[in-house]
C-alpha cells in the first residue's frame, strides 16, 4: 500500500477519535447543541456499531477449527462438534426467538449450567488451595489467613445467630479496611485511566489502533 | 422422584460431565467444554441477528436515514479486524469507538473514580473526632489506608534522599493494607462460590432426583 | 509427635461433596440476622410511591449473576406487591437472560397468577449494544435508542413507555449485574438517580467504595447473604436460603482444614527439628 494513503488513515482515524471524544466531552462540560447534536449521534453510531461486534466471535472460532478440523489436528473431534452446534442453536434460537420459553430453557440448562459448574469448581480449589497456603510461617502470611478466617466465620450463622455482632463486625471490616484498599487502587486506576485518554488522544498509545503503527 | 423433563436431564448429565474434572482431564469434560463455548458463540450469533433485525430493519423502509447506512457500512468494516491482513479497514469505526469511549470514561472516572473518592477521603478525615468509637475508628483506619495504598502504588520509583526512609514505611504499610484487603475479599467470596455448588448441586439431587 | 500426612485434593474435595449433600438431603434451616443495609434496601423500596418506575439493567454474565438474581427474585416480588413497575434494560449480552430468568422465577406475571401485566407493570427492552455510549445515550431519549421492545412490539404501543422517555422517570435503578460502576458513574454520579447493587460477594469488596462517595445515593447487599436475607424481609425461601445452608458447613470445613495445613506444617517442622537435632 502507498506510504501516502496510509498517511491518510491514519490522521483520518486520530480525527474521528479526536471528534469523538471531543463531541463527549463538551457536551458534558458545556452547555452547546451543535456538540449535543455530534455526541448524541456518535453515541448512536456506537450502538449500531457495537452490534457487529457480536460476530467477531463465530468468525474467529470458525476460521480456527474449521482449519484443526480439516488437518485433524489433536482433539479435532470436539471441534467438529461446536462447528455443527452453532448453526443448529443458530437456527434455533432465530425461529424461537431469543425472548421465548423454548431459548430460555435451552440456553439455561446448557450454557448458565455449565458456566455455574464451573464456576462453582473454583471453592474445591480453594478450600483445597487454602489448605495447602495458608500455612503460617511469618507476619504476612499471618495477618492474610486472619483476615480471610475473620470473615469466613463471621458471616456464617453458627456465629452470627449467637452472636449478633458478628454481622456488624463482617461489614464493619468490609466497609473500612477493605474498602479503603480498593480505594486507593480506584483512585489510582483513574488517575491511570484519564493518562490513558489524554496519550490516545495525543497520539502516543501506539497499541490502540493498528492503523497508528508505521508499517 | 426423577424428573422427565428432558431439559433438567440434559442440564444434569451437562453438570456432572463438568465436575468429572476434578477426577481429571477426560472426554466428558472436554464435551461439556465445547458444548459451553459453542452455545455461548452462538447466543452471541442469534443476538447480532436479532439486534441488527431490530436497528438496521428500517433500512427496509422509507425511513431508511443516510446515517443508518453509514453506520451499516462502518459496523461491516469493523469485522475486519479478524484478518490480520485488512484489519486497517476495522480502525475506521473502531477509531470512533475509542474515541466515544474515551471520552465518556474520561469524564466519568474523573468526577466519580478520581473526585468523588479524593473529596470522601477529605470529607471522612474532618469526620475522625466525631461520633462513636468505633465510627472514629473506621473513619481513621480509611483515610490512613487510602493515603498508605495510593504512597504503595504511586510511588512504585525508588526515592533516595531524607524522604526515602519515611516513603519506605509508608510503602510498607501500605504493602499490607493491600494483604488486608486481598485477605478479607478473599474471605468474603467464599460464600459467592459455594453458593455456585449449591444450586448445582439443588440442581441435580433436588430438581432431576427428586430427593 | 508423629508426623501427619499430607491430604491428597481429591479426599479434600470428596469430603466438601458430602458437606454439600447434608443440606439437601436434612435441611438445615440455619438462622441468620438481617443486616442494616439489607433492611435500608428494603425499606426504600417498600416506601416508594406507587406507580414509580424502577429500572433493572446493566451488564454482566448471567452465571454470575445468578448470586445477586436471589436478592433480585425477592425485590420483583416486593415490587409487584407494592404495584411498582419495572423496566428491564439489558446492556450485556447474556442480561436479557438473566432479566427474564428473575421474572419468570418471581412469578409475578398474570400467566403465573400474579398481579403483573406486560406493557402496563412491566417492559423488557432488548438487548442495547454499545456499552456506555448506549447507556448515556438512553438516559437522555430512550425512544432514540430502542424503538421496539424484546418481543419486537413497538414501544408506543406499551402504556408503560410513555411514562418513561428518559433518566427524569426513572425512581431507582436496581443493578443485579457485575457493570455496576457504569451505572454508579452514568445515572446515579452525573445524573443523581439513586442506584441500588444487589452485590456478589467478590463486587460488594470491590464497589464499596462508591457506597461511600454517595451515601445517601448507592446501596449495596452482600452477595448470597443479602439475598438470604432479603428473601427473609419478603417472605419465601429461596436460592439464598439454600446458600446460606450450605455456607453454615462449608465455612466450618474451611476452618477446619486451614487448622489442619498449620498443625501439619507444626508437626513437620518439629519433626525436621528433631531429626536435625539427632544428627547431631
Amino acid at each position: 500500500m502507498s506510504s501516502s494513503i496510509i498517511y491518510v488513515r491514519t490522521y483520518l482515524t486520530r480525527i474521528l477519535l479526536i471528534i469523538g471524544c471531543i463531541a463527549t466531552l463538551t457536551s458534558w462540560y458545556f452547555v452547546s447543541p451543535h456538540a449535543d447534536i455530534v455526541a448524541n449521534e456518535l453515541y448512536n453510531w456506537n450502538v449500531n456499531i457495537g452490534t457487529f461486534s457480536l460476530f467477531v466471535g463465530v468468525v474467529t472460532l470458525f476460521s480456527r477449527y474449521l482449519k484443526d478440523i480439516s488437518s485433524r489436528k489433536e482433539q479435532w473431534e470436539y471441534k467438529f462438534l461446536g462447528v455443527v452446534l452453532i448453526p443448529i442453536w443458530v437456527i434455533m434460537g432465530q425461529t424461537a426467538g431469543v425472548f421465548s420459553d423454548l431459548y430460555q430453557k435451552a440456553y439455561f440448562n446448557t450454557k448458565i449450567t455449565l458456566h455455574v459448574a464451573i464456576l462453582g469448581q473454583l471453592m474445591f480449589f480453594m478450600i483445597s488451595g487454602a489448605y495447602r497456603t495458608y500455612r503460617i510461617r511469618n507476619f504476612r502470611t499471618l495477618l492474610f489467613a486472619s483476615c480471610t478466617l475473620i470473615i469466613v466465620v463471621c458471616n456464617a450463622s453458627w456465629l452470627m445467630t449467637p452472636f449478633p455482632i458478628a454481622d456488624k463486625i463482617s461489614y464493619w471490616l468490609l466497609n473500612n479496611p477493605s474498602m479503603a484498599g480498593y480505594r486507593a487502587m480506584m483512585i489510582t486506576g483513574a488517575i491511570g485511566a484519564v493518562v490513558m485518554g489524554i496519550r490516545i488522544l495525543l497520539g502516543l498509545e501506539r497499541g490502540a489502533l493498528r492503523a497508528t503503527e508505521a508499517r | 422422584m426423577i424428573s422427565t423433563d428432558p431439559w433438567v436431564w440434559l442440564s444434569a448429565l451437562l453438570t456432572i460431565c463438568s465436575y468429572t474434572l476434578l477426577y481429571g482431564d477426560n472426554p466428558l469434560f472436554r464435551i461439556a467444554e465445547q458444548v459451553f463455548v459453542s452455545v455461548a458463540v452462538a447466543h452471541s450469533v442469534v443476538m447480532g441477528i436479532t439486534t441488527v433485525n431490530t436497528r438496521f430493519g428500517p433500512l427496509l423502509t422509507p425511513a431508511a436515514t443516510p446515517q443508518l447506512f453509514i453506520t451499516l457500512i462502518l459496523g461491516l468494516m469493523s469485522l475486519f479486524v479478524v484478518w490480520r491482513k485488512y484489519a486497517w479497514i476495522a480502525s475506521i469505526p473502531i477509531s470512533i469507538m475509542i474515541g466515544v469511549g474515551t471520552g465518556l470514561s474520561m469524564r466519568a472516572m474523573m468526577r466519580t473514580d478520581l473526585v468523588g473518592n479524593l473529596s470522601t477521603v477529605i470529607m471522612e478525615t474532618s469526620r475522625i473526632f466525631v461520633g462513636s468509637p468505633t465510627d472514629q475508628l473506621g473513619y481513621f483506619i480509611r483515610v490512613t489506608f487510602t493515603l498508605a495504598g495510593l504512597v504503595y502504588l504511586l510511588f512504585t520509583v525508588f526515592i533516595r534522599g531524607p524522604v526515602s526512609k519515611p516513603v519506605g514505611y509508608i510503602r510498607t504499610f501500605g504493602k499490607y493494607v493491600f494483604l488486608t484487603y486481598l485477605g478479607l475479599q478473599v474471605g468474603n467470596d467464599i460464600i459467592m462460590f459455594q453458593g455456585l455448588v449449591t444450586s448445582a448441586v439443588v440442581r441435580l439431587f433436588t430438581t432431576w432426583l427428586g430427593i | 509427635m508423629a508426623k501427619i500426612p499430607e491430604l491428597k485434593s481429591h479426599h479434600i474435595w470428596a469430603f466438601c461433596l458430602i458437606l454439600y449433600l447434608i443440606p439437601v438431603v436434612v435441611p438445615v434451616g440455619s438462622p441468620f440476622q438481617i443486616s442494616e443495609i439489607t433492611l435500608k434496601i428494603y425499606n426504600i423500596i417498600e416506601n416508594l410511591p406507587e406507580g414509580s418506575i424502577i429500572v433493572m439493567g446493566g451488564s454482566g454474565v448471567f452465571a454470575f449473576d445468578y448470586e445477586p438474581g436471589a436478592a433480585m427474585i425477592a425485590s420483583i416480588k416486593q415490587m409487584a406487591k407494592n404495584k411498582l413497575r419495572l423496566v428491564g434494560i439489558p446492556l450485556g449480552m447474556e442480561s436479557l437472560q438473566l432479566h427474564k430468568y428473575v421474572v419468570d422465577t418471581a412469578k409475578v406475571m398474570q400467566a403465573d397468577g400474579g398481579p403483573w401485566k406486560y406493557g402496563v407493570d412491566y417492559v423488557q427492552l432488548p438487548f442495547i449494544p454499545g456499552g456506555d455510549a448506549a447507556l448515556v445515550r438512553l438516559l437522555t431519549s430512550v425512544q432514540s435508542v430502542v424503538t421496539v421492545d424484546a418481543n419486537g412490539t413497538p414501544l408506543e404501543n406499551l402504556p408503560l413507555m410513555k411514562d418513561f422517555r428518559s433518566y427524569k422517570d426513572i425512581t431507582l435503578w436496581i443493578c443485579p449485574h457485575w457493570g455496576y460502576p457504569s451505572i454508579v458513574r452514568y445515572v446515579t454520579g452525573e445524573r443523581g438517580v439513586p442506584s441500588v447493587m444487589f452485590a456478589h460477594a467478590y463486587s460488594y469488596t470491590v464497589y464499596a467504595p462508591y457506597m461511600m462517595i454517595y451515601p445517601d445515593k448507592v446501596w449495596m447487599t452482600n452477595g448470597f447473604l443479602g439475598g438470604a436475607q432479603y428473601e427473609k424481609l419478603v417472605g419465601f425461601k429461596g436460592l439464598g436460603h439454600a446458600a446460606v445452608d450450605s455456607y453454615t458447613l462449608i465455612s466450618v470445613a474451611y476452618v477446619f482444614f486451614v487448622v489442619l495445613g498449620n498443625i501439619t506444617l507444626l508437626t513437620r517442622v518439629k519433626k525436621e527439628e528433631e531429626e536435625a537435632e539427632a544428627k547431631k
